[in-house]
C-alpha cells in the first residue's frame, strides 16, 4: 500500500493578489523538491488527480447562503476581510481544493492508497459554516470529514497543527462528539481563539481540545504534547480515520509566525502518527495542506518530510540546509516547555471527566 | 552529399545519398575501420553507434564509483557534504578532504558525480570533478548537470551509465574523425548531435537504431501512419509511426528510470542470424552458414526453401522440413506481435524484409510494402536526419541566472514571456547553428513546457522564476527532402 499525493497544476492557479503571502510560490519549491527527489517515480507513491467538489459536498458543511455568496462574488471579485479577498473565478479553485481532500479520502477508503497528502490551495481551516476568513474560503478538511461520515465512518479525529487556531473547524464540530477536534497552535495569536478552556458544548463537550503554545516552541514541545495528550487521546477515542490540517507555518523560518519546529521535527511527528494510525485505524490518514509561508527554507523540506514519513521512507536526512541554523537558535525559547507543561496540567483538570487516560494517570 | 552509417549487431550499413541513393553492407567481423575506409570524406556524415554501446551497457557490470551530493532530503548512497538549493544557491560547501579520501581509497574504472539541483548550479559538481580529475582522466568522469532535467535519482542512474560508456564514445569519436572531422552522431530520438555535445551526456547515443529505422522507413516509403518492421541479423524491431513520427518513451535500465528518451520499439530477439538447433533459438552463434558461419540459421532456412542469400549452397545441411518449421516459428512469433499494433500498413526494412514481409503481412492480415533500399533503411535514416536538441531552461531574475541544460548562459533582462522565449530560442538556434544545422531545420522551435511564478518577499515581488523545456524536434533534414 502506498502514500497518495493529491496534486494538479491548477492548485497553483489561485492568487488573491500578486504579492499576497498565500500565493503560488508556496508550492513551487515543494514541487521542485519532490520532482528532484524522484518522488513520483517511487513505487511507494501514487499521484492522484483532484476532482472538484460538488455543491452537495460543500453543503455538508457550509450554509447555502454562504456558498451563493462565494459563487456570486467569484464573478465580480470581492472581499471577505482584510487578508481574504475573493479574486475572480475563486469558486473553481476553492471547489478543487475541497474536492482534492475528498479525492484523497476516497482513495484511502477504497484502499487505492494507505494514506494521503493533499497539496491543495487555497487552505480552509479558518472557514466556518457561513463565512470565510484568514486566506480560507471553504473548509476543505471539514467537508472531507463529513464526506467520510457520509460514506459510513463513525468517528473521525482531526489533528490541526497549523500555527493558527483552526477556528472554522472548531465552530463546525463544536457540539459534535463524532468528530474529535484537536488543535495545536501559537497563542495568543491570530485569530485570537483557541483557549484550552474551550472544550466543546452539549454532546460535543470534551471533544474539542485546544493546545495553545507560546512562540518559540520547539520540536521538544511538540514531542511532549504528542506523548502527553495527542497519542493517548487518539488511542482512547479509536477514530476510524485521522484527518490532519497540515499547516507548515510552525517551521522556525516562517515569516508570519513565531514557532520553532524543524523539518525533521515535522517528519518525526508524522512518523509517530502513522505508527499510531496503523494500530488503531488501518493507517488511514488524510493530511490536507493549510498554511505555511516559509516558501524556500521551510515548505520544501517539511512537505517532503511529511510525504517521506507517510510513505515509510528513511527520514534521517530530512532537515533544512545549514544556512538556516542561526535563525533556529534565535527563534527557540527555552521557556516554552515549562509553560506548556503548566497548560497541560490545567487542561487535564478540565478534561478529566471526559477522558479515562487522564483519570488513570491521576491515580498513579 | 549525405552519408549515414548504422553499426548493427551483424553488419554495418552505409547509405550515400546525393542525386540517388546507394547502400552497402559491411560485415562487422571486418571491423569498423574497414567500413569507414569505404566512405568518402566529402559531405555530411552521420553515425548511429547504438550497437557497440549497447554491448557495454548490457554486458558485465563495470566498476563505477558514484559520488552523490544530496544535501537535505531523502537518503542516497555515496553521499558527500555539500548542497545546492532549489534556486541554485550553494547552501552547504563540499569538503575537499572527504573527496580526496574517497578517491584515494578505491580503484574504480570510472567515476560518476551527481549533485541534487546541480542543473540549477553546477559549481559543486565541478569542484568535485576538479579533485577527481587529479586521479582520473576526463573520459573516465561523468557529471550529471548537463543532463538538464530535474529528477535526482534518475540523473544519478543516467550519470553512472554515462561514466561507463564515455571512454568508448571518446575512442569512437577519434576513429571516425580520422575520416570526417565534422561528423554527427545519431541520438536515441533520431536527431543528430555534434560529438562534443554527445560527450556531455553520452547515453543519448544509446538505442539509436530504432530511431534510424523510423526515419529511414518514413523517408523511403513516405508513409505517415504505419508499423515499421526491421528484420536485422540479431533482432526484429517493431517501430510504430504516427504522423510520420515515432513514439518516444523513457529508457529504463536495470529496473530504474533514466533521463534518456528513446524511440519506442518492440524488440523480438530473433533475426536472420538466429541459429537453428532443434528449433529456432533467440540468439546468434556466429554468422549464417551462407556467410561462412558454422551453424544453420534462419537465413539458411530461407535458402533451403528457395532463396539465394549469400553462398546458398552451404545452407543445405538443413533438411527441408526443419527449415520450414524454423521459418514458420519465426513468422508466427513476429506476426502475432505485429497484430497487437493493428497496423493498416506494414513497412518492411532490413536485409530479410524482401523474403519475409509478405508472409508476415498475410498472417497479420494487413498490407505489407518493402520500399527500395529497405535493406539499409537504418543507414538511410541516419543520413537524412536533422540536428535536434532538447533543453531545460531555468531563469531567475533576482540572481540574474540562466541555466540551459545545467550550464550557465548569459542572462538577459526580458520584459515579458514573449521576449524571454524569443531570447532563449535564439540561444538554442545558436547552438544548432554552430553544429552546422541549416536555417530551415532550426526555424521551428517547440515550447514543450513553460511555467513561471513570482518570488514575493515582504509583500513585494522581488523576482520571477521561469522553467521551460524547448526543443528542435528530431526528424528529416530539409536539405535531404
Amino acid at each position: 500500500m502506498t502514500c497518495g499525493i493529491v496534486y494538479a497544476p491548477s492548485y497553483l492557479n489561485h492568487e488573491q493578489s500578486p504579492s499576497h503571502p498565500e500565493r503560488r510560490e508556496r508550492l513551487s519549491y515543494t514541487l521542485d523538491q519532490l520532482v528532484e527527489e524522484g518522488i513520483f517515480d517511487l513505487p511507494q507513491i501514487t499521484l492522484l488527480t483532484p476532482k472538484p467538489a460538488t455543491r452537495d459536498d460543500v453543503l455538508l458543511v457550509h450554509t447555502p447562503e454562504y456558498l451563493q455568496f462565494l459563487e456570486k462574488t467569484s464573478i465580480t471579485g470581492g472581499i471577505i476581510d482584510a487578508d481574504t479577498y475573493v479574486p475572480k473565478d475563486l469558486i473553481h479553485d476553492a471547489l478543487l481544493a475541497a474536492g482534492g481532500a475528498i479525492t484523497g479520502a476516497d482513495a484511502v477508503l477504497n484502499q487505492v492508497v494507505k494514506n494521503c497528502f493533499v497539496l491543495a490551495r487555497p487552505p480552509g481551516h479558518h472557514a466556518g459554516r457561513s463565512q470565510g476568513a484568514g486566506f480560507c474560503y471553504l473548509n476543505n478538511v471539514a467537508i472531507m470529514v463529513r464526506h467520510l461520515q457520509r460514506r459510513g465512518l463513525r468517528r473521525i479525529m482531526i489533528l490541526d497543527w497549523d500555527a493558527h487556531h483552526g477556528n472554522g473547524t472548531e465552530e463546525i464540530f463544536y457540539d459534535d462528539p463524532s468528530v474529535l477536534f484537536c488543535s495545536v497552535h501559537q497563542y495568543p495569536f491570530y485569530p485570537g481563539s483557541g483557549r484550552f478552556e474551550d472544550i466543546g458544548v452539549g454532546d460535543g463537550k470534551g471533544y474539542n481540545i485546544n493546545l495553545p503554545i507560546p512562540a518559540g516552541s520547539s520540536d521538544k514541545v511538540y514531542q511532549y504534547l504528542l506523548e502527553e495528550i495527542i497519542l493517548p487521546l487518539a488511542d482512547e477515542y479509536m477514530p476510524d480515520a485521522i484527518a490532519i490540517s497540515a499547516g507548515q507555518d510552525n517551521h522556525f523560518t516562517d515569516p508570519l509566525t513565531g514557532l520553532a519546529l524543524t523539518a525533521h521535527g515535522y517528519a518525526g511527528l508524522m512518523q509517530e502518527i502513522c505508527i499510531l494510525a496503523d494500530s488503531i485505524c488501518y493507517g488511514r490518514i488524510i493530511a490536507v495542506l493549510e498554511g505555511g509561508y516559509s516558501v524556500e527554507g521551510g515548505l520544501p523540506y517539511t512537505n517532503l518530510g511529511l510525504i517521506a514519513a507517510m510513505a515509510g521512507l528513511d527520514i534521517s536526512n530530512i532537515r533544512e540546509p545549514e544556512i538556516y541554523q542561526d535563525i533556529l537558535e534565535k527563534v527557540i525559547s527555552e521557556d516554552a516547555l515549562p509553560q506548556v507543561i503548566k497548560m497541560v496540567s490545567e487542561l487535564k483538570k478540565k478534561l478529566s471527566d471526559h477522558w479515562y487516560f487522564i483519570r488513570r494517570y491521576d491515580f498513579r | 552529399m549525405f552519408t549515414g552509417i548504422d553499426i548493427g549487431g551483424t553488419n554495418t550499413d552505409i547509405a550515400v545519398i546525393d542525386s540517388q541513393i546507394n547502400t552497402y553492407k559491411v560485415p562487422n567481423s571486418d571491423g569498423l575501420e574497414n567500413a569507414l575506409s569505404k566512405i568518402s570524406t566529402f559531405g555530411r556524415l552521420a553515425v548511429s553507434t547504438s550497437q557497440p554501446l549497447n554491448e557495454i551497457i548490457t554486458g558485465h557490470t563495470a566498476d563505477i564509483r558514484t559520488i552523490t551530493i544530496p544535501g537535505p532530503g531523502l537518503v542516497y548512497p555515496g553521499a558527500v557534504k555539500g548542497a545546492v538549493s532549489h534556486r541554485g544557491d550553494i547552501v552547504e560547501p563540499i569538503d575537499p578532504n572527504e573527496i580526496q579520501k574517497i578517491i584515494k581509497g578505491q580503484h574504480a574504472r570510472a567515476i560518476a558525480i551527481a549533485g541534487k539541483f546541480s542543473v540549477r548550479n553546477d559549481t559543486l559538481e565541478k569542484q568535485v570533478y576538479d579533485i577527481v580529475s587529479q586521479y582520473y582522466s576526463d573520459e573516465q568522469i561523468a557529471i550529471s548537470s548537463p543532463i538538464g532535467a530535474l529528477d535526482f535519482p534518475a540523473r544519478i542512474h543516467t550519470t553512472k551509465f554515462n561514466a561507463r560508456i564515455k571512454g568508448k564514445v571518446v575512442s569512437l569519436i577519434r576513429q571516425i574523425q580520422r575520416v570526417n572531422p565534422d561528423f554527427y552522431f545519431v541520438t536515441s530520438t533520431g536527431g543528430l548531435t555534434s560529438p562534443s555535445r554527445a560527450l556531455l551526456n553520452p547515453m543519448v547515443l544509446f538505442h539509436s537504431s530504432p530511431a534510424t529505422v523510423a526515419n529511414g522507413a518514413y523517408y523511403l516509403s513516405r508513409n505517415e501512419n504505419c508499423l515499421v518492421i526491421d528484420i536485422g541479423g540479431t533482432t526484429t524491431e517493431l517501430v510504430p509511426l504516427k504522423d510520420g513520427k515515432p513514439v518516444y518513451e523513457s529508457v529504463v535500465l536495470d529496473g530504474s528510470k533514466t533521463l534518456i528518451r528513446a524511440v519506442s520499439a518492440t524488440s523480438i530477439p530473433y533475426g536472420g542470424d538466429s541459429c537453428i538447433r532443434s528449433e529456432l533459438c533467440p540468439f546468434r552463434a556466429g554468422n549464417s552458414r551462407s556467410f561462412g558461419g558454422g551453424e544453420p540459421t534462419l537465413t539458411d532456412a530461407l535458402n533451403v526453401m528457395g532463396a539465394r542469400i549469400g553462398d546458398a549452397g552451404r545452407s543445405a545441411v538443413l533438411d527441408h522440413a526443419d527449415a520450414q518449421r524454423a521459418v514458420h516459428q519465426y513468422l508466427e512469433l513476429v506476426s502475432s506481435a505485429v497484430k497487437e499494433y493493428h497496423p493498416h500498413i506494414l513497412v518492411g526494412t532490413g536485409y530479410l524484409a524482401h523474403y519475409l514481409l509478405s508472409d508476415i503481412a498475410e498472417r497479420a492480415q494487413t498490407t505489407g510494402i518493402v520500399p527500395e533500399h529497405a535493406a539499409s533503411a537504418n543507414a538511410v535514416g541516419a543520413a537524412v536526419s536533422k540536428v535536434s536538441l532538447e533543453v531545460h531552461i531555468h531563469v531567475d531574475t533576482e540572481r540574474k541566472r540562466l541555466t540551459l541544460n545545467g550550464l550557465s548562459y548569459p542572462y538577459k533582462d526580458a520584459r515579458d514571456e514573449e521576449h524571454l522565449i524569443a531570447y532563449v530560442k535564439e540561444l538554442i538556434r545558436d547552438i544548432a547553428r554552430k553544429e552546422g544545422a541549416p536555417e530551415e531545420d532550426i526555424a521551428d522551435i517547440q515550447v514543450l513546457s513553460y511555467s513561471s511564478y513570482d518570488v514575493v518577499r515582504g509583500w513585494r515581488v522581488t523576482a520571477t522564476i521561469t522553467d521551460m523545456i524547448l526543443a528542435i524536434a528530431p526528424g528529416i533534414s530539409v536539405e535531404a527532402l
